[in-house]
């Protein structure tokens, strides 16, 4: 039989019987109410009300139930992985699920790291960088799930995490006017995105991590880790083949690598506070705790027998001095005099074997590792000697040594490093006193102006900074730089890892002291 | 309307009938009228996609304004005086099954033999008959039945046992009927009578530390032993449960001892553990429940797919007939609910639980205008049974709840559960109606000869309500 209803029509007509039917409900509803006193049962007995707590106990259990449903039907935004399945799962076509406008990542100048744009009915996340910004960004795609910040704050982008009142009304709107296309918020990230592609372009692809972060509030405006995925492209041989290059890992926030030269600046610190003034003999050829074990020696005595000739040691050197030089000698000799107490306490207090939270909601945290120090015995003098040059049992990660640097930028206080632009700063604690960290600003200076860094030494802007080569058992010395600039009012501190780089002084330092220059120019630094 | 206000309220004649039943008339047409539109907009969507509209797909409108239509007279017509507003709101609700149902497309139009279009209506002729044999009192009579019921209970589940066959973790009976849905008609008149007849043992729980009265308690507790390892056998946990919470509430409301709930709660507790650990797809339910995302594709597919649907409908619906609800799997009986969340929304889900707990409300209301205590006990435990499976099956798709494979009343497809919530809504109205006046306190004292005729013939008067409660 044919109607005479124009199927084209149907969508009008549906609204008006949908519309139509709720109010036939809700009219039944009323009567059935307003009609209650006259279909009274006025043949019994009066109603006593015996199962009233009864009525009101039932009216509670079902009420609660409803209230339930609504967390699933109408702010499901708020659980993520529901909105995940249905992103992957769900075949109906209206589900809002598909539609959600998620909200961009943007990095401090408002330059889009991740939107979602909609083509071929079909909604799409874009990371237009690439691999570049993978290690804080990082995907979200239904399969398989989502990391980095889009996991993090994902409720945030889905638009599900109301903060002031124009957000609820916001969320009552697009559940009362069945909103087809949900629109979520933008979150703006402290990164500097021009920084962040120099610092992948000098790494040149070759592996490592560059962080840059501000002293005084934690922002962190690089962040980088290469080689990366690229978010665009997330596929299942992303994780089944076994990279040696390992894409998939933060190298900043958890990659572990020996320290080297560089947690000189926390041994440093500590014999500082310790108010150690005198000096130390540093022969040339060494430093041992018991004639079993090689001998530590400097870097100088292996470049001069390179070089056919013999080095005569470096003699009676103060602190200063055998920072600037780097000397392993000076610095064994150092730990080993305080002792494994002084030294457990020191790097304790800098909060070693602990995971930092740059970002947490309760979907999820951005957490940095510091570092793994393993607890040597106190019989174990060489160990500790080991230690005091920042090899042996001791790794770090590049994101920590961007921290220690700052702290000491920071006259002594480490502030917890932060991704949210809009989230306040706050202190980590005190890594060494105010004084300490003067003293050690005025040595990292002398590391570039007269030490193992001074091929960056540059007249635009005062860099202070800490060399570092450390010796590990996958083949070439890591490269490492960290410090911060200008010497005399910090702005922004900076590590520098190139994994198998060589030298610190020739890899690392040179990519940090770019960085360090275009970031003045960028007004980062003024 | 103020002439309708005069209606008295034990009508003697026609005339006087059909003007007391005017609420339950006026109500009725409202349902017929929502239920409607509903149909319309089933029709449309359908008709919108290009499916050719046919006069027969008007046939379970009709079928419904008929039963409507052919029950109001019918109580009219015997001079029915109980309740309305529990008629009008099980109405609504089991027209909005008819019209899920017609939506699922389990209705089958085609054929007129096929038992779907019948249900409803044989539903609700066993309704009526039930209500108008155990009318004016009649109803008193199952009391003496106490061990037919018990034997009866044991006797569905045995012979389910027996001759049925396993599908999906449970067993069912031929057609995939399900006789021991029975179960919760024929257990709730055991327990009224027994405990009707042992009211005073039970409620003993002797002086100084309360202790249950373990001798009284003995006949039903062997009954109950058997019936759960026969249902555990059958591996019916939803029934067992829904039996076990009826058994608590009317020990307690027939002894008002609170001492029954509390031991029963320990019990349950105790038993919870002991069970789901004897029983593979309880506890693979309870993880769905519990971690819905470990497994999504699995074993919470269902529930997510369900949750997906409501999700999708939002607050107001898509739209009756313009879900997708055929990616949820079985969503025709467990999951109707889901259906409902999707096409009409949250605001269709809360009126459906209003209409529920209207429904209830009135259950429980009849029970406290209830002089005889038979009476009163099973109009507790037939609500406590309704409200306790809405309850496990609205939980249970809302992942309020684990969920335990049980049916809504009234609005799920399956023809078993329909006829037997049917059945109780009949001894609820024959309940409603009331006993002869006579049969109250007085004539217990005066003798076994009951007065009926007398008290019929009785003119109606306004006073009588009053009276009556202060003889109470």
């Amino acid at each position: 039989m044919k109607l005479p209803l124009d199927p084209s029509l149907w969508s009008s007509v549906r609204l008006v019987l949908h519309v139509a039917f709720f109010l036939a409900v809700f009219y039944l509803l009323k009567e059935l109410v307003g009609l209650r006193d006259l279909a009274r049962l006025r043949h019994l007995p009066k109603p006593k009300g015996r199962f009233r707590v009864a009525l009101i106990l039932l009216g509670l259990l079902f009420g609660g139930l409803l209230i339930y449903q609504a967390t699933w039907q109408l702010t499901g935004v708020y659980r993520p992985q529901f909105i995940s399945f249905m992103q992957l799962h769900d075949r109906r076509d209206f589900n809002p699920a598909h539609w959600i406008q998620r909200g961009r990542l943007l990095d401090r100048n408002g330059e889009a790291l991740a939107y979602t744009r909609e083509r071929n009915g079909q909604v799409q996340r874009v990371y237009p960088d690439g691999p570049v910004f993978a290690p804080v960004v990082g995907y979200t795609q239904p399969k398989f799930g989502a990391t980095g910040m889009e996991a993090v704050a994902s409720v945030h982008l889905n638009g599900g995490e109301p903060t002031s009142l124009d957000d609820w009304g916001e969320l009552g709107r697009q559940i009362v006017a069945r909103d087809k296309r949900p629109k979520g918020k933008d979150l703006v990230l402290t990164l500097d995105a021009g920084l962040q592609r120099l610092a992948v372009e000098r790494l040149q692809g070759r592996r490592g991590a560059v962080v840059l972060l501000s002293p005084q509030d934690g922002a962190v405006r690089v962040l980088a880790s290469q080689p990366a995925y690229d978010p665009n492209r997330i596929d299942s041989s992303l994780f089944l083949q076994q990279d040696p290059t390992a894409p998939l890992l933060n190298r900043a926030t958890q990659g572990l690598y020996p320290p080297g030269s560089t947690f000189k600046i926390a041994v440093a610190a500590m014999a500082l506070e310790r108010g150690f003034r005198g000096t130390l003999d540093c022969p040339a050829n060494g430093f041992t705790t018991s004639s079993g074990y090689r001998r530590i020696r400097d870097h100088e005595y292996y470049s001069a027998r390179r070089r056919g000739k013999t080095w005569r040691g470096y003699g009676r050197i103060g602190l200063a001095k055998a920072f600037s030089r780097s000397s392993n000698v000076f610095f064994a000799q150092l730990g080993v005099r305080y002792g494994h107490d002084t030294f457990y306490a020191m790097t304790d207090r800098m909060l070693m074997n602990r995971t930092l939270v740059l970002h947490e909601t309760a979907y999820g945290r951005f957490g940095m590792r510091t570092g793994e120090l393993g607890r040597i015995p106190d019989s174990d003098k060489y160990g500790l000697a080991q230690l005091s040059i920042g090899q042996g049992r001791l790794l770090v990660t590049p994101a920590y040594m961007a921290l220690m640097a700052a702290a000491v930028a920071n006259q002594g206080v480490a502030v917890r490093p932060r991704l949210i632009d809009a989230a306040p700063s706050a202190a980590l604690g005190r890594f060494m006193s105010a004084e300490t960290a003067r003293q050690l600003s005025a040595m990292m200076r002398q590391v570039v102006t007269q030490g193992t860094a001074r091929g960056i030494d540059d007249p635009r802007l005062a860099i202070a900074g800490k060399t570092g080569t450390a010796e590990n058992p996958q083949g070439d010395p890591h490269s490492w730089l960290v410090g911060f600039a200008p010497a005399e009012r910090p702005q922004l501190a900076v590590a520098v890892l190139v994994e198998q780089g060589g030298y610190g002084s020739t890899v690392a330092a040179p990519i940090a002291h770019d960085l360090l220059v275009r970031a003045q120019e960028i007004g980062l630094i003024r | 309307m103020s002439a309708k206000r005069k209606a008295p309220s034990r009508p003697t004649t026609l005339g006087e009938a059909w003007a007391l039943r005017w609420p339950e008339r006026h109500l009725l047409s409202i349902c017929a009228l929502a239920i409607g539109l509903g149909f319309m907009m089933v029709l449309g969507s359908g008709y919108a996609e290009g499916q050719p509209f046919e006069a027969m797909d008007l046939t379970p409108f009709l079928i419904y304004g008929a039963c409507l239509a052919a029950m109001h007279l019918t109580l009219v017509a015997t001079r029915f005086h109980g309740d309305q507003i529990l008629l009008s709101s099980l109405a609504f609700l089991a027209g909005f099954g008819l019209l899920a149902q017609y939506r699922m497309g389990t209705l089958n139009l085609s054929d007129l033999t096929s038992a779907s279009l019948y249900l409803f209506p044989a539903g609700i002729a066993l309704m009526l008959a039930a209500c108008l044999a155990l009318m004016r009192g009649r109803y008193e009579r199952l009391k003496d039945g106490l061990w037919i019921w018990a034997g009866l209970s044991l006797l569905l589940v045995a012979a389910l046992l027996a001759l049925g066959q396993r599908y999906r973790g449970g067993v069912y009976g031929a057609g995939l009927i399900t006789p021991t849905e029975l179960l919760k008609v024929t257990v709730v008149l055991y327990l009224a009578s027994f405990i009707d007849r042992n009211a005073k043992a039970l409620a003993n729980w002797g002086k100084g530390f309360p202790r249950p009265p373990l001798r009284a308690l003995l006949p039903v507790g062997v009954f109950w032993a058997a019936l759960t390892a026969l249902l555990l056998l059958q591996r019916d946990l939803g029934m067992f449960v829904i039996l076990s919470v009826t058994l608590l509430i009317m020990l307690f409301v027939g002894t008002q001892r609170l001492g029954y709930m509390v031991l029963g709660g320990l019990a349950a507790t105790a038993a919870g553990y002991l069970v789901l650990g004897l029983f593979a797809h309880g506890q693979r339910r309870i993880q769905a429940w519990l971690s819905p995302f470990d497994d999504p594709t699995g074993n919470s597919w269902q529930i997510l797919q369900g949750l997906s649907g409501m999700y999708s409908g939002g607050l107001w619906g898509e739209g009756f007939g313009e879900g997708n609800p055929e990616y949820t799997p079985i969503a025709q009986s467990d999951f109707i609910y889901s259906v409902i969340g999707e096409e009409l929304g949250f605001v269709g889900c809360v009126l459906i639980v209003i209409f529920f707990l209207i429904f209830f409300g009135r259950g429980l209301g009849i029970a406290d205008q209830t002089r005889s205590s038979f009476g009163r006990l099973v109009c507790i435990g037939l609500t406590t049974v309704l409200a306790t499976q809405t309850f496990l099956n609205l939980g249970g798709v809302t992942k309020f709840i684990p969920l335990t494979g049980i049916t809504l009343p009234f609005i799920s497809h399956g023809g078993s559960s329909l006829i037997t919530s049917f059945i109780s809504l009949g001894l609820l109205l024959a309940i409603s109606e009331g006993a002869p006046k006579a049969q109250g306190s007085s004539a217990r004292k005066k003798a076994p000869t009951r007065p009926k005729r007398a008290t019929q013939k009785q003119p109606a008067s306004k006073k009588r309500p009053a009276r009556a409660a202060k003889a109470d």
